[in-house]
């Protein structure tokens, strides 16, 4: 991505928040003592950092997971599925395995959490690529599936007998440590930037990444170099789904220990939204991703301190969103009759 | 003579490109005015402005002595000005009647059109101009030549005296070819004015009174047709002097390096699109593929390079059968690829320079270790095939987005020609790019034939299968109606085969 974009963007950060600023002092109250509490609430001690890390990990890889789809022309409404299912993987071989060192256990869940992602996605990109299903609507239908398919396990065979909707606690062994007790950050922040540091790598260093960014440009010149657009597809379209399940993963092993019923309620939209602002630029999906985790736990301080409602982030995010997405626009519209116009007179 | 038209320092500029800079262009009642140019020499977007499709930056346009800043596209109609398109702007499912009199109807009363009073109205541009067209038959039926008419005649009716015609020729055979002129030369003679755009020399020569030439949106010259001759225009297009005739000698051809037995193939819509065509192609020569295009060559270059499915018979590329191979397999045998569509299949647009060059190599060990790309190798690598190709421009980091149509197409050149490939097939090798990267494309292709490389060459261009290619194979509507060695094919003769027609001694 261009430079230009990261100014747009930081652009975009500073013009929501001065409007938040002028409805803030519209209700009567003092704006700069607001985002004062709010920058307070995000950042200011070690629980309310450590609360914004926690919330920043499953929004940066549920966007990781959506750029990644849309880097090869996917279009993976289906993250907040492939999370529910890799955070169920991750559960059961968490409750399961008892007698576990540390370091096996982990990697275990782990993996087993990204294996049931990436084979969920497997599922609309092969519908995909061999019968002309389109993604859309069978990623968002299969959310259902792995919202429902995870809340009878844990209703039932999984269930953890205590009344409420959720599984056995996972092993000691595989719980990831907390960093900034007493807010529950743990140590897939590491794992997450790391996955993040690694998608970089895989896309623009090597074969494997020529071939999905390839792909995703120009399915035609994809199979006329001889690389099977196909496989290319169903390939970054499980990278995708296997992201979408170490966001899962992480959720259970180093939040909650368990698989709560519905406990996602939409980071994988948010991180689609998060994705989609960013424009699917890897760097600019984790900036996007921290500045919303920022924001939404600075926003319960914001109120308790100044009284300004918490609803009103939510109306900031959106201000932030709209203003995002219209530059996104403009420029499109732009690109889109420069692009007509050459068209033209090249004829 | 009057001038009819005058256009002066016209200037047009789309974001990050000046179009057209300095333009002049003036006409005269009742000639033939050629404008040419390379492509992006900002022949096409002149025209557009008298048309009023564009309005220019500044300047002025004179049409019959009222001078104007820019018009509007109703303004430019009713000073009696029409423009034939590349892409015909036809309703397929109409009749022709209804196409011509579409939006101008002669009323009986407010909601019956007065058939009879267009129809009259039209016969008499089809017997004084000899525009022959079927009034009644669907647009859809009727051939690409006839179309072509028709949007003639579209014009005419709408009042134009003043024709714009842009690249009229190519979609056409040498006969409709000169039928077209046959027409030009009728509209003449009733004192009608005609603005011919193209870029083939030898038809301007034949057919124009004037030229005026046109290069990096400048204006060059405009000078008398009979006052010049084609490497005079050739070099003021391209400012300098220009060797489009390649010297090809006659090959000493080696063993069989492709045999295609009695193929078929199907296409987009039709089961089959290539009904069985049979050829064999030799080491060192280059066997030529003429045909109007869109009768099956493109679907039997991508039935030999894998990209599409043979549905029977059999392709044998060095004493093995290739037949529904997949791309990848292909290419690793010895065979390399030219597509016909540089921004469909050739290139990846969005893709660095680099990126595109060694999109059939980045697998190679040479250029990754494991799937670690070797970026110093491939950097190395593209920047030699840059120089030795001269690629413009020459930072290999650049996307190949905004490249000139042959920068563009010398990148897919050097990459197909870099993996010393036994078999190369060149669809459209110089389709749509300028005369200087024509004249280098054609003199590479000559220099390998020479180390003995086999080369299909497909192109709709006869100049340029005639220089290049040793024997002439002619398709016509999916089959093979004629193969000929070039010391016997003339533009006439391929022309005939190429419209179904069969020569007396058969070959």
């Amino acid at each position: 991505m261009k430079k230009s974009n990261y100014i747009n963007a930081i652009l975009s950060i500073l013009v929501a928040l001065i409007i938040g600023g002028i409805v803030v002092a519209f209700m009567g109250h003092n704006p700069l003592e607001a985002f004062a509490q709010l920058f307070r609430g995000a950042f200011v001690g070690k629980f309310n950092f450590g609360t914004t890390l926690e919330k920043f990990v499953p929004l940066l890889l549920a966007g990781l997971a959506f750029a990644v789809s849309s880097k090869i022309a996917v279009f993976n409404v289906g993250v907040e599925g492939q999370l529910y299912l890799g955070a169920m993987a991750a559960a059961w071989v968490g409750f399961t395995f008892s007698n576990l060192s540390k370091v096996v256990h982990i990697p275990l869940a782990i993996l087993a959490g990204m294996l049931a992602g990436a084979l969920f996605a497997a599922i609309p990109a092969i519908l995909k690529v061999y019968f002309r299903v389109n993604e859309v609507l069978t990623t968002m239908l299969l959310n259902y599936v792995a919202q429902y398919l995870t809340s009878y396990l844990v209703n039932n065979p999984f269930s953890g007998g205590t009344g409420v909707a959720q599984s056995p606690p996972i092993y000691e062994s595989a719980i990831l440590t907390r960093i900034m007790p007493p807010s529950r950050a743990n140590t897939g922040l590491f794992i997450a930037l790391g996955m993040l540091v690694f998608i970089y790598w895989l896309f623009y260093k090597t074969t494997v990444g020529y071939k999905l960014r390839s792909v995703g440009l120009n399915r035609d010149f994809t199979d006329y170099i001889g690389v099977n657009s196909r496989k290319a597809i169903i390939l970054g379209m499980m990278l995708s789904g296997a992201i979408g399940g170490l966001a899962g993963a992480i959720e259970v092993m180093g939040i909650h220990h368990s698989f709560l019923d519905n406990f996602s309620s939409g980071i994988g939209f948010d991180g689609m939204l998060a994705a989609l602002i960013a424009k699917s630029d890897f760097g600019m999906v984790a900036i996007i991703s921290f500045f919303i985790a920022s924001l939404k736990s600075g926003a319960l301080a914001m109120e308790r301190y100044t009284g300004v409602p918490k609803s009103l982030i939510d109306a900031i995010i959106a201000v932030f969103i709209l203003f995002a997405t219209m530059e996104g626009l403009f420029q499109l519209k732009r690109r889109m009759k420069s692009k007509k116009e050459v068209d033209e007179h090249v004829g | 003579m009057d001038k009819i038209v005058e256009m002066k320092n016209i200037t047009k500029e789309f974001p990050g490109v000046k179009a057209v800079d300095g333009g002049q262009f003036d006409l005269n009642q009742g000639e033939i005015h050629a404008l040419i140019g390379e492509n992006g020499a900002g022949k096409s977007t002149m025209m557009k402005m008298l048309y009023g499709l564009y309005t220019p930056d500044s300047g002025t346009i004179t049409v019959k002595g009222q001078e104007y800043g820019g018009l509007t596209t109703r303004e430019a109609i009713d000073l009696g000005i029409g423009m034939v398109h590349q892409e015909f702007m036809l309703v397929e499912e109409m009749t022709v009647l209804e196409n011509i009199i579409l939006g101008f109807e002669p009323k009986k009363s407010r909601n019956r059109i007065d058939f009879k009073k267009a129809i009259e109205k039209i016969e008499h541009y089809i017997e004084n101009y000899g525009l022959d067209i079927q009034l009644n038959k669907k647009v859809r039926d009727i051939s690409v030549g006839e179309a072509q008419r028709v949007e003639i005649i579209k014009t005419l009716y709408r009042g134009a005296d003043i024709l714009i015609l842009d690249e009229p020729t190519a979609v056409l055979t040498p006969q409709e070819t000169e039928k077209l002129f046959e027409i030009f030369k009728n509209l003449r003679d009733d004192n009608k004015s005609i603005i011919f755009i193209s870029h083939k020399l030898n038809e301007i020569m034949e057919i124009s009174d004037r030229i005026t030439v046109m290069r990096h949106g400048k204006h060059v010259g405009t000078v008398n047709t009979e006052d010049t001759t084609i490497p005079e225009i050739a070099k003021m297009m391209v400012g300098r002097e220009v060797f489009l005739n390649i010297e090809r000698k006659k090959p000493e051809v080696g063993e069989v390096l492709l045999s295609v037995e009695d193929v078929y193939v199907p296409g987009e819509r039709e089961l089959s699109k290539i009904k069985g065509i049979s050829f064999k192609l030799h080491r060192g020569e280059i066997l030529g593929v003429a045909g109007v295009d869109g009768n099956g060559q493109s679907e039997i270059v991508e039935a030999i390079t894998g990209l599409r499915k043979v549905e029977k018979g059999d392709i044998i590329f060095k004493g093995k059968s290739i037949k529904n191979l997949s791309p990848a397999q292909i290419r690793k045998l010895g065979i390399s690829h030219i597509p016909e569509d540089r921004n469909k299949r050739g290139l990846n647009r969005p893709f660095t320079i680099k990126e595109n060059l060694i999109a059939d190599k980045f697998q190679d060990k040479e250029f990754s270790k494991g799937i670690v790309l070797n970026e110093k190798k491939i950097k190395e690598f593209a920047e030699e095939l840059v120089k030795k190709f001269d690629i413009r421009p020459s930072d290999v980091n650049l996307s190949a987005e905004n490249l000139s149509g042959g920068n563009a197409q010398k990148i897919v050149v050097a990459r197909e020609i870099s993996n010393d490939a036994d078999l190369i097939i060149a669809s459209q090798p110089t389709r749509g790019v300028d005369i200087g990267s024509i004249e280098s494309i054609r003199k590479i292709l000559n220099d390998i034939k020479k180390k003995g490389v086999g080369i299909l060459l497909v192109s709709a261009d006869l100049q340029e299968i005639l220089s290049l290619s040793d024997r002439i194979a002619v398709m016509y509507e999916g089959r093979i109606t004629g193969i000929l060695d070039n010391e016997e094919a003339t533009e006439e003769n391929l022309g005939l085969l190429m419209t179904g027609g069969y020569l007396n001694e058969k070959v």
